[in-house]
């Protein structure tokens, strides 16, 4: 009689173990962190921002100061922005691979909370753009970039950069998981990534476009970005940089991350 | 014996007789010779007269032919084929000239355009062999590359198809965006016979990367491709000297500017189109290029019939 209580009552515990969704999460990210290990995601992480900071640099150097402008200083925002949008590419992705694949399908028929595997993969791209940052801020003091504004302005550039690629990561996770197409998606945002990126004050001042583009690439989020991380690098921010950049953060955000859920959690 | 008693041997493994066996085969010959219907239907399969040689050159240039078509067909019903060779360049071409075009032309005196349309239409000849490298490798996985070498084809066929394939690709590029050029200020100032020349030259180099990625693709499946080849690929887009003139590049670089095989291709473009100096470029262009092709002949042949007999 007691044996086939404590019987019952062990094989219980084991076949249902009581993990909070906090603790599913940090296995699943756990899970996404390795697996971003064993494909050598994470070396091209760390050597894309490498890429894209020495190929723009040496060549443009020249060119930018025959313009007057200290390259190393200008070009950096821009080369964070794009190791964020690789990071998105990459969980846009992993959540089409994923849901391709049939893990994701399947992790909604345990008992893990809803949100729980989208987040762990949200865990794993924000992991990775931390790590691309810290390499593309190392490439920038190689080649003469300096936070000269203090401690509190590089906070703020460094919340901003990571506050974008987060954003950008639930959007392209979202996208990926609806699409259900790996190598699709990526070559689908590969587009917008050039255009934006491209036609951004990113990379040379306004006065470098022609004057019929150049409200666009004044305005646009990328350009706005960019334009604040120069002046918070610089410290010679103010809120007329500042606000619009935060608020195309909040923008990215607001429409990112409920788009990011809903096509996660919905059923088919 | 009667037909009653072949067919009845036939259907029944375990009565088969050597006798009956035999008996079967010169019905199996004669096609119109009202052959009787033993076990199932193939033998009604009509027996060619002179069947098509898998030597030979006829057989090769059919074959290669057959192959390409293969190829081209598939790619142009891929449409993530068609953005990566088609629009992906035209763009990134865009793209170059109205964010940088106006900053180099400024700084450098020269006109940018010269130097970016053959560095995408180069870009984006190398871009699509890597593209077709990832889909040999898939091929061999799949054992399609096994299947085409036990059936009566030319040995060497797959590989010049492949080839051959890549040229009609490359030359398609490079129109391509020449005629995106054309949008933007890119002229043929030389005349019809430099045009024409001017697009050998992705055809030149681009047939000795061709051969490199298939040599790479073949002899290690199990390596990153796309990741390690994309990387080489980025950097050697960014030092050459279309993107700005060789000097306007650090001293101690200068001379790998100079010398790697897209930027010799580039200035002899340039040369073909702007005006210039062409026999010196196009002389290091055409070393490079079969510099390449002659190192990578063999491994990429070898390769290749190792991954379609699918041993690895």
């Amino acid at each position: 009689m007691t044996a086939a209580v404590a019987t019952t009552r062990s094989s219980g515990r084991h076949r249902a173990p009581e993990l909070s969704s906090f603790q599913q999460w940090r296995a699943l990210t756990g899970r996404v962190i390795a697996s971003q290990l064993r494909t050598h995601e994470l070396t091209v992480a760390l050597l894309a921002p490498a890429i894209f900071a020495i190929g723009f640099y040496l060549p443009l150097r020249f060119v930018m100061r025959v313009q007057g402008i200290d390259y190393a200083q200008f070009v950096m925002p821009i080369i964070v922005l794009q190791a964020m949008a690789f990071t998105a590419i990459s969980a846009a992705s992993r959540g089409a691979a994923e849901e391709l694949n049939g893990i994701n399908p399947r992790f909604k028929t345990m008992p893990i909370g809803p949100a729980v595997p989208l987040l762990a993969r949200i865990g794993g791209a924000t992991f990775r753009s931390a790590l691309s940052l810290i390499a593309a801020l190392f490439y920038g003091y190689l080649i003469g970039f300096r936070f000269t504004g203090g401690v509190g302005p590089a906070v703020l550039f460094v919340t901003i950069a990571m506050l974008v690629g987060t954003a950008f990561a639930m959007g392209g996770d979202a996208i990926g998981v609806l699409s259900r197409s790996p190598e699709a998606t990526s070559q689908a945002l590969t587009l917008p990534q050039l255009i934006l990126g491209m036609l951004s004050t990113g990379f040379v001042p306004e006065e470098g476009f022609p004057e019929w583009i150049r409200p666009f690439a004044r305005n646009q989020p990328i350009s706005q970005f960019a334009h604040a991380m120069r002046e918070l690098a610089e410290g010679t921010v103010n809120s007329a940089a500042l606000i619009p950049a935060l608020l195309w953060c909040l923008a990215f955000v607001v429409i990112f991350a409920p788009l990011s859920i809903w096509a996660n959690v919905r059923r088919q | 014996m009667n037909p009653e008693t072949v067919n009845r041997g036939t259907v029944n493994p375990g009565t088969v007789n050597p006798d009956a066996v035999t008996e079967k085969m010169p019905a199996l010959r004669t096609p119109s010779g009202g052959s009787p219907v033993i076990g199932r239907p193939r033998a009604d399969f009509p027996t060619p007269e002179r069947p098509a040689t898998e030597r030979g050159p006829r057989a090769y240039v059919v074959h290669s032919l057959l192959q390409a078509k293969r190829l081209l067909t598939k790619w142009f019903r891929d449409p993530l084929t068609m953005i990566q060779t088609v629009i992906y360049p035209s763009v990134t071409l865009l793209m170059f000239s109205v964010v940088l075009g106006r900053s180099i032309t400024g700084a450098t005196g020269e006109n940018a355009v010269y130097g970016q349309v053959p560095m995408i239409a180069l870009v984006g000849s190398v871009f699509g062999a890597l593209a077709s490298g990832v889909s040999l490798k898939r091929e061999a996985q799949t054992g399609l590359l096994t299947r085409f070498y036990v059936m009566p084809t030319h040995r060497a066929s797959g590989l010049t198809g492949r080839l051959l394939a890549e040229a009609v690709r490359m030359v398609l590029t490079t129109l391509f965006i020449v005629l995106v050029g054309f949008a933007i200020g890119f002229r043929f100032d030389q005349g019809v016979l430099p045009a024409i020349a001017f697009f050998g030259l992705p055809l030149l180099l681009g047939t000795g990367f061709a051969t490199f990625v298939t040599a790479l693709a073949v002899m290690a499946p199990k390596l990153p491709l796309v990741e390690l080849l994309s990387l080489v690929c980025t950097l050697l887009m960014f030092f050459n000297s279309g993107f700005v003139p060789t000097r306007a590049y650090p001293p101690w670089l200068q001379g790998f500017v100079a010398n790697q095989p897209m930027s010799t291709a580039i200035e002899s473009m340039r040369g073909l189109s702007a005006g210039g100096p062409v026999q010196g470029p196009l002389t290091q262009t055409a070393i490079w290029a079969v510099a390449l092709t002659v190192v990578f002949a063999v491994p990429a042949v070898r390769g290749y019939r190792k991954a379609a007999m699918g041993r690895d």
